[in-house]
């Protein structure tokens, strides 16, 4: 089992596994609502000015800031 | 009660078109223009950028109205759906309809794009209000939800949610092209049977699929309203979720046949670029300068050109007709002209500055672009509270104040919205460049361009820090959420649907702000028309004798510790507070003399200069930087007033001007105290 990390130390296009969301309580639903819950895979396709990434979810492409990069933790698919 | 304050009579929740045999309606005999009060409501609800707002204009056409939602700033447009667009066909084999009987057109309301019902934002409020917490028979008939066929899931926790409630739903599957291009196909069909409600393929962007919208819609206005999905009996939300996650995702397989992965796309290769750290600043900005030099060199010469037909041959046609019935020389000459003529001339004006304004933001927004300025813009903007899309209308108040406000509309929060809308009025838009230019020239030569290059540092400035003030103070509980933005696919945008969305937004600008624009200029007339002495006729009074003249001589000693308590100078800024436009021309015309070329000073500056000169006591430098700052930071114009009012309601108008003239005061009171002390 690979170990986990937080999406900012997480490689680019390499499918990830979210296993969990470090406070962000209010950003969880929206997280969740855009595909993106525990459990969901993804992609980081590219970081973003001032650390953010976007992030390849269910079709979907969301951009999340540096901070909220910090909250996810993901281990390899 | 108002169009915009109700949705429509109460009434029950029964088959809701004219049946025939069936019970089911079906075929159409006209047009017909305007929906009866008892006309049947959809709404259409979905994510943002789902074609939702697309639908909605292939739908209705130019039938809209727009208005800001009761209590909220949160606009809902409603339009008419014409029986000729909302039942094309039977979709019967046997049709039992009777051909003589009128369909009702429907009502159909554009609710602002929610990801779910759970209330993060005003605009979900709303469709949580409308949808959930209102009363039920104020509820629409039918909601048409809007999911991308390319991220099915994405738009399904809406249509869960919405499934739960007792109401009709039709899930409208858009972006099948997009869907097509990432070699995902949805089986509609699979997926109604998942979803336990019908679904409907349509493009509104090419107008296809309309008319099977229209039948399913038709239909199932006739059916009574489904029993909800039913749902674990449980208080906890997270268990709910679970649920709602599992359908969702079940049905959104079972329904979809897509690639193992998620493909790369010309999109993702574009934001590698758009977004990255030197890349994405450098394109906004351009992007940007390219917004501002359009907003202000191409409206510009209209401007002027509209100017001058109202100000030379409107005006002179008018001045002819009144020769005619012998009414030249007098006030009516003087209502008509320096009134309604100027009234109105002003106001048109505005109106290539707005379209081109509404056509360049229809063109970020459909285009796909602005999601991602906002991406690049948003740890900048995030210092006062604001997200990264709010540095657009404020570049755009460096050209003109009135499209910036409208401009906010980009905008998702209300109150980050209304914060917007209070800090535009402090970027220096163009019209007050002509006043810096003019007073530069005359107190600061050769040193003029670094002055004018002042007051937009000093308008920066003002905008950050009034910001901030804002932010520490009133906008305390506003939550500094992180960024979370759904980037959308890019498009080319359509010419349809960016010129509706233009006409709509321009129309709706000089509907609100005609009058009062048009109200105050003759206003200004009437007051300079009045005289205060015995022996001078209305309307042919010099300004320092009229009602207007002893105003500015009773507000002029305010102006005292700031160093310009001449009552021409304190007329100016009256005048300034209709249109900075008109602060040169008042003080040429104060001081009869003939208003100076661009770039020159004249006999106005001579002027001008004594008049300082005289009330600073010898100190006219930090006087007229006083005066600029004053300038600066009080209310732009009665245009920007009138669009403040449109977005954000009287009362935060209001404060508006409270602040900005607070503010221009005590600076300018603080520039010419210190300043003197040096100068």
């Amino acid at each position: 089992m690979t170990p986990a990390m937080d999406l900012s130390s997480a490689p680019l296009d390499t499918p990830l596994t979210l296993i969990e969301i470090v406070g962000a309580a209010t950003s969880r639903q929206r997280l969740a609502t855009l595909g993106l819950r525990e459990g969901a895979t993804f992609r980081l396709l590219t970081r973003t000015i001032g650390g953010g990434r976007i992030v390849l979810v269910g079709g979907s492409r969301i951009a999340l800031s540096k901070d909220l990069v910090r909250q996810l933790r993901a281990q390899a698919a | 009660m108002s169009e915009s304050t109700r949705l429509r009579e109460p009434r029950t929740t029964t088959p809701m078109v004219p049946s025939s045999a069936s019970g089911k309606a079906c075929c159409h005999t006209g047009p017909q223009q305007t929906a009866e009060a008892d006309a049947p409501v959809v709404a259409l609800v979905g994510a943002p950028n789902t074609g939702k707002s697309t639908l909605f204009n292939a739908l209705t056409g130019s039938r809209v109205t727009m208005g800001n939602w009761p209590g909220t700033t949160v606009e809902v447009s409603r339009g008419v759906w014409p029986p000729t667009l909302a039942s094309p066909t039977c979709g019967r084999e046997n049709c039992t309809c009777d051909h003589n009987q009128d369909p009702l057109a429907i009502t159909v309301l554009d609710l602002p794009g929610a990801y779910s019902l759970d209330a993060h934002s005003p605009d979900e409020q709303l469709t949580r209000g409308l949808l959930q917490d209102g009363p039920v028979d104020e509820r629409p008939d039918l909601c048409v939800v809007t999911v991308d066929a390319s991220r099915l899931a994405h738009g399904l926790y809406l249509v869960a949610q919405i499934r739960e409630l007792a109401t009709r739903v039709i899930v409208a599957v858009t972006m099948s092209d997009i869907a097509a291009q990432r070699e995902v196909t949805v089986d509609t069909a699979l997926l109604s049977q998942a979803l336990g409600c019908q679904v409907v393929a349509t493009d509104p962007r090419r107008r296809t699929g309309l008319h099977a919208l229209a039948t399913a819609v038709r239909a199932a206005l006739g059916d009574p309203v489904p029993d909800p999905r039913p749902t674990p009996i449980t208080d906890d939300a997270l268990v709910l979720d679970d649920d709602r996650f599992t359908w969702l995702s079940d049905a959104a397989e079972h329904a979809t046949v897509a690639p193992g992965h998620d493909r790369l796309t010309l999109s993702d290769k574009v934001d590698r670029w758009v977004t990255a750290p030197v890349a994405g600043p450098l394109l906004f900005l351009a992007v940007m300068w390219i917004v501002f030099q359009l907003t202000t060199t191409v409206a510009a010469p209209l401007q002027d050109a509209l100017d001058r037909l109202f100000s030379g041959p409107v005006s002179g046609w008018v001045t002819s007709l009144l020769t005619l019935v012998h009414l030249d020389g007098t006030w009516v000459e003087g209502l008509l002209v320096n009134g309604l003529v100027a009234g109105v001339g002003m106001l048109l004006t505005f109106v290539p500055l707005m379209a081109l304004m509404f056509l360049l933001l229809a063109l970020l927004e459909d285009s796909g672009y602005l999601a991602r300025a906002a991406v690049v813009t948003d740890r900048l903007m995030r210092t006062m509270g604001l997200p990264g899309r709010a540095f657009l209308p404020l570049i755009v108040g460096f050209g003109c104040n009135v499209p910036a406000i409208s401009a906010t509309r980009i905008l998702p929060d209300a109150r980050q919205r209304l914060l917007t809308v209070l800090l535009v009025p402090f970027t220096s838009c163009s019209a007050r460049l002509t006043v810096f230019v003019m007073l530069g020239t005359v107190f600061f030569r050769p040193n003029a361009g670094t002055a004018v290059f002042g007051m937009y540092v000093a308008s920066v400035a003002l905008v950050v820090l009034i910001g901030l003030l804002l932010r520490r103070t009133l906008w305390r509980t506003m939550g500094a959420e992180p960024l979370i933005i759904d980037l959308p696919a890019y498009h080319v945008p359509t010419l349809r649907l960016t010129t509706a969305v233009v006409w709509q937004r321009l129309r709706g600008f000089l509907k609100t702000a005609s009058g009062i624009i048009v109200a105050t200029v003759c206003a200004v007339w009437l007051l300079q028309s009045i005289p205060t002495t015995g022996g001078q006729a209305f309307g042919q009074v010099p300004v320092e004798d009229s009602v207007y003249g002893v105003v500015a001589r009773t507000i002029a000693p305010a102006f005292a510790p700031a160093g310009f308590d001449q009552w021409q100078t304190a007329s100016a800024l009256l005048v300034g507070f209709v249109a900075k436009e008109a602060v040169i021309s008042s003080w040429a015309q104060t001081y009869a003399t003939e208003q100076p070329q661009p770039g020159q000073a004249g006999m106005l500056g001579d002027h001008i200069r004594a008049a300082f000169e005289q009330s600073s006591g010898g100190h006219p430098l930090p006087a007229v930087l006083a005066f600029m700052v004053f300038l600066l930071a009080y209310t732009p114009c009665v245009a920007t007033l009138a669009a403040q009012r449109r977005e954000v309601g009287l009362r935060w108008t209001i404060f508006g001007v409270a602040i900005q003239l607070a503010t221009a005061w005590l600076l300018a009171v603080a520039v010419f105290q210190i300043g003197r002390l040096f100068w």
